[in-house]
């Protein structure tokens, strides 16, 4: 299936502010995602690029503005229902539960298409044959990820991590998903399957938006770019039109926009 | 006789006062609930009377209950905190727990279950003030707790050790970097604990002539409503919070019959939970897992 | 069976049960501290079913249990608004809250005891024992099992994976209380008398650390706990006292080098995994 754009664009973000303190984080935010589309989220360290993330999803309640999914404004829906409607996310900094394994780390995620009492109570411990745990071997095959089903998540390689937390934010079947810094401390060869990952990802109709500092990254996977500097959006263009922009340019003080870097944070 | 009841609750408060201030500062330096606190409150009141029984000087005995209460805190210290800072949040926790089953049981198996008599050996003293009584020892039981808050306070702001525990009390982590030799600094908050716990045993033992192994939770856990009430980590609050126990105590006895004096105390305790937790006085928000 | 005997595995049902009691909350990363506050509800409730209105003793069991369940619900609305040692405290405080109230309730015995002449036998209680660990043993295999693991080990996480934070927390928390209710009323049904005085703080807190001695990272944890618990004064012939000074002991020396208690996850992994091969996977 390939990926539809619509007219109407499946997430909008309008006026959004946010303030810590007195600290003004997020200012006057406004920007849309279109059906399919891939786009990425700069700006330099403290921009709000996470904050930008955790008002979306939930988070923090924002101080205005509003969050629309679809058309459907869910700025007061609860957090955990976001994802019911089709937000997922994976974080920053790797939030895998130590305690479970990896296996059960990814069947988390379907309790979002499933909610309910009954499903809370659905065995997924024994039996071999258990459907939950079926599908959830079935994806982390997909990603090549099996042999690590039975361990431990806490106790895994960095990379490993990652990869899993993409594979549990998508046994979410989200319609949206928000990656938060996906390729950081990723290597060369790690970078590039997480490339081909998200291009299966966005094929299937899932539209991306992308945290990053990794401009090679960026450019090879994304469509457009909205730039983030002290909470305000400078800039809101094709991926093509960002080298020449020179509020971004100032943004990042000459480095990364002159020439995309081709490390990783 | 309202001025009455209100010079006894002070003079109660001022035990509960000084237990408050060791749970405190426990609380705010090192984010850790003590439950050993009230076994060391209950061994220096048992130490009390077991030297002032055997004859040995009163002041002699208050050196040796405290000592005793300072030494225990510095055990404490050596099994609980330091051997898990690293691990779980609640592991002290739960090992101060078991300290205070050990203290508890320890001293039953020694001196058995009942409650002692503790002889005081000098003619009780006391003032009248207008219609009220003043026992003199209760006067000099409050006054020794002010003035040590005041020492702790003047040694908080101005010293280095003091310097060393504020520090901690911010930012553990960072201690270490900014040069605080967390390694001694720590165990001071437990001895300065310890030492606090003791000297309200025994002036528990002495005021109210009495020691019996469960004191430690039939006194000194209202202590930890004391320290919630003035707010958390402030040692000033932690005065004031026990000297309010020590009176709605008094007053609970006086209106309602002695044994509605927990139901006040700890529902007291459980409304300031949802209603403020920080307290009167504001104390610190305690360090929770991040978000 | 000897006397002796079966008043031991009596014991032993009841600290299992207890154990589950404050395991359900633990698992979701509450620390309950008000247990024994919710046994002396089932003790007491059902005491005065039987006593008063002549209930058949296992019956009033069960609505011991039902009204202790309901007591923790209620209360979790306004408890698990607070979080770590705050709720730590707040259950403390309920301990002590509920236990001064039946203290002032002369109507069941107030601070003289409470005597309950209708009896619940051995096999009866050894029964609802089993019951009670096969069900714990089931609920800890469904989904509950893990959404539980995952809100103690992150719940910001788990609230945008879409679990119900609250719902999990409440849940676990009126299950515990109502198994420890039902506990109490065993124990109140068999032992024929109950006073008030046994259900403080330090009662919650030695189900608390036998549980945590044991293991929380799996459900076989608390079931060792107890056995342990029950055990010691078996092994070590001396007064009460004595076991309590040898248990405080093994619990500093465990929390010093093996903090998360006996029975851990990867212990549980390994040893079903020698089983699994032993039998030879598919």
């Amino acid at each position: 299936m390939t990926a539809r754009i619509t007219a109407a664009p499946v997430l909008q973000v309008q006026g959004l502010e946010k303030s810590f303190g007195g600290l003004r984080v997020i200012e006057s935010l406004s920007f849309q995602v279109e059906r399919g589309e891939r786009l990425a989220l700069i700006g330099p360290n403290g921009a709000g690029k996470t904050t930008a993330f955790n008002l979306i999803t939930g988070v923090y309640p924002v101080d205005a503005g509003c969050v629309l999914l679809e058309g459907e404004d869910i700025t007061r829906l609860p957090s955990r229902l976001r994802i019911r409607r089709g937000l997922a996310r994976t974080f920053q900094n790797i939030r895998l539960m130590p305690h479970l394994t990896v296996l059960e780390n990814v069947m988390i995620a379907q309790y979002a298409h499933s909610p309910g009492l009954i499903s809370m109570l659905q065995p997924v411990g024994f039996g071999r044959r258990n459907r939950w745990r079926e599908e959830a071997r079935g994806v982390l095959a997909e990603a090549g990820l099996e042999r690590y089903a039975e361990q431990p998540a806490g106790a895994l390689p960095y990379g490993i991590q990652k990869r899993i937390e993409l594979v549990r934010a998508l046994l979410a079947h989200p319609r949206v998903l928000l990656l938060d810094e996906p390729a950081a401390g990723l290597n060369a060869a790690e970078t590039d399957d997480l490339q081909r990952a998200l291009d299966a990802t966005s094929a299937r109709g899932v539209t991306l938006v992308v945290v990053e500092h990794d401009m090679q990254f960026i450019s090879d996977l994304c469509d457009r770019v909205v730039v983030l500097n002290f909470g305000c959006k400078i800039a809101d263009c094709g991926i093509g039109e960002i080298h020449a922009n020179r509020q971004v340019r100032e943004a990042y003080l000459g480095n990364d926009a002159e020439e995309p870097a081709l490390d990783a944070a | 006789m309202i001025e009455q009841q209100i010079v006894n609750g002070v003079m109660l408060g001022s035990v509960y006062a000084l237990v408050a201030v060791a749970f405190t500062l426990a609380i705010g330096v090192l984010n850790f609930l003590n439950f050993s606190i009230p076994g060391l409150f209950m061994l220096a009141g048992m130490v009390t009377w077991y030297l002032l029984k055997a004859g040995i000087a009163w002041p002699i005995a208050a050196l040796l209950a405290i000592a005793t209460g300072g030494l225990m805190s510095l055990v404490v210290e050596r099994f609980t905190y330091r051997l898990m800072r690293h691990s779980a949040h609640f592991v002290p926790l739960v090992t101060s727990m078991a300290f205070l089953i050990l203290l508890e049981n320890l001293v039953l198996i020694v001196w058995g279950s009942d409650l002692q008599r503790v002889p005081v050996p000098f003619a009780t003293l006391s003032i009248q003030v207008g219609p009220t009584v003043i026992a003199v020892p209760q006067l000099v039981g409050l006054a020794c707790a002010v003035a040590a808050v005041a020492c702790l306070d003047a040694v908080l702001k101005r010293t280095r050790i003091g310097r060393g525990l504020r520090t901690i009390a911010e930012d553990p982590e960072t201690a270490t970097l900014l040069g605080v030799a967390v390694g001694r600094v720590v165990p001071v908050v437990f001895l300065i604990g310890g030492l606090f716990t003791a000297l309200a045993g025994f002036v528990f033992a002495i005021n109210y002539q009495q020691a019996s192994p469960f004191m430690g939770e039939e006194v000194a856990f209202k202590g930890i409503s004391a320290m919630v009430l003035g707010g958390m980590g402030n040692i000033w609050g932690a005065i004031l919070g026990g000297l309010l126990i020590g009176v709605i105590e008094t007053f609970s006895i006086h209106w309602f019959g002695a044994r509605t004096v927990d139901i006040c105390v700890y529902g007291l305790l459980l409304a300031i939970l949802f209603v403020r937790p920080t307290g009167l006085l504001g104390g610190v928000a305690l360090r929770q897992a991040r978000i | 069976m000897s006397g002796y005997l079966e008043s031991l595995l009596v014991l032993l049902s009841i600290n299992a049960i207890l154990a589950y009691g404050a395991f359900l909350p633990m698992a979701t990363g509450q620390l309950n501290l008000g247990v024994a506050a919710f046994a002396a509800i089932g003790a007491y409730s059902g005491a005065y079913l039987s006593n008063t209105y002549g209930a058949h003793p296992v019956l009033a069991a069960f609505v011991a249990t039902a009204v202790a369940g309901a007591f923790g619900w209620i209360v979790a609305f306004p408890i698990l608004r607070t979080r770590g040692i705050y709720l730590a405290l707040a259950t403390f405080a309920l301990n002590q809250v509920v236990q001064g109230t039946i203290l002032n309730l002369d109507v069941v015995g107030g601070a003289s005891g409470y005597p309950v002449p209708a009896h619940i036998g051995f096999p009866v209680i050894a029964a609802f024992a089993v019951v009670v660990v096969a069900l714990v043993f089931l609920l800890f295999h469904t989904r509950f099992g893990i959404s539980v693991t995952a809100v103690s080990d992150d719940e910001r996480v788990a609230d945008l994976m879409g679990l119900s934070v609250r719902g999990l927390q409440t849940a676990a928390f009126a299950g515990g209380a109502a198994l420890a209710g039902l506990a109490g009323a065993l124990y109140a049904h068999h032992f024929n008398y109950i006073e008030v005085q046994n259900y403080g703080v330090l009662f919650s807190i030695y189900i608390v650390l036998y549980v945590l001695l044991g293991g929380t990272q799996t459900v076989y944890g608390p079931l060792l706990g107890a056995t342990v618990f029950t055990l010691l004064p078996e092994l070590l012939r001396g007064s009460a006292a004595w076991r309590y000074v040898i248990f405080a002991l093994l619990v500093i020396a465990i929390m010093s080098f093996r903090p998360q208690g006996v029975v851990t996850g990867d212990l549980v992994r390994r040893l079903l995994g020698w089983r699994r091969s032993a039998q030879g996977s598919a």
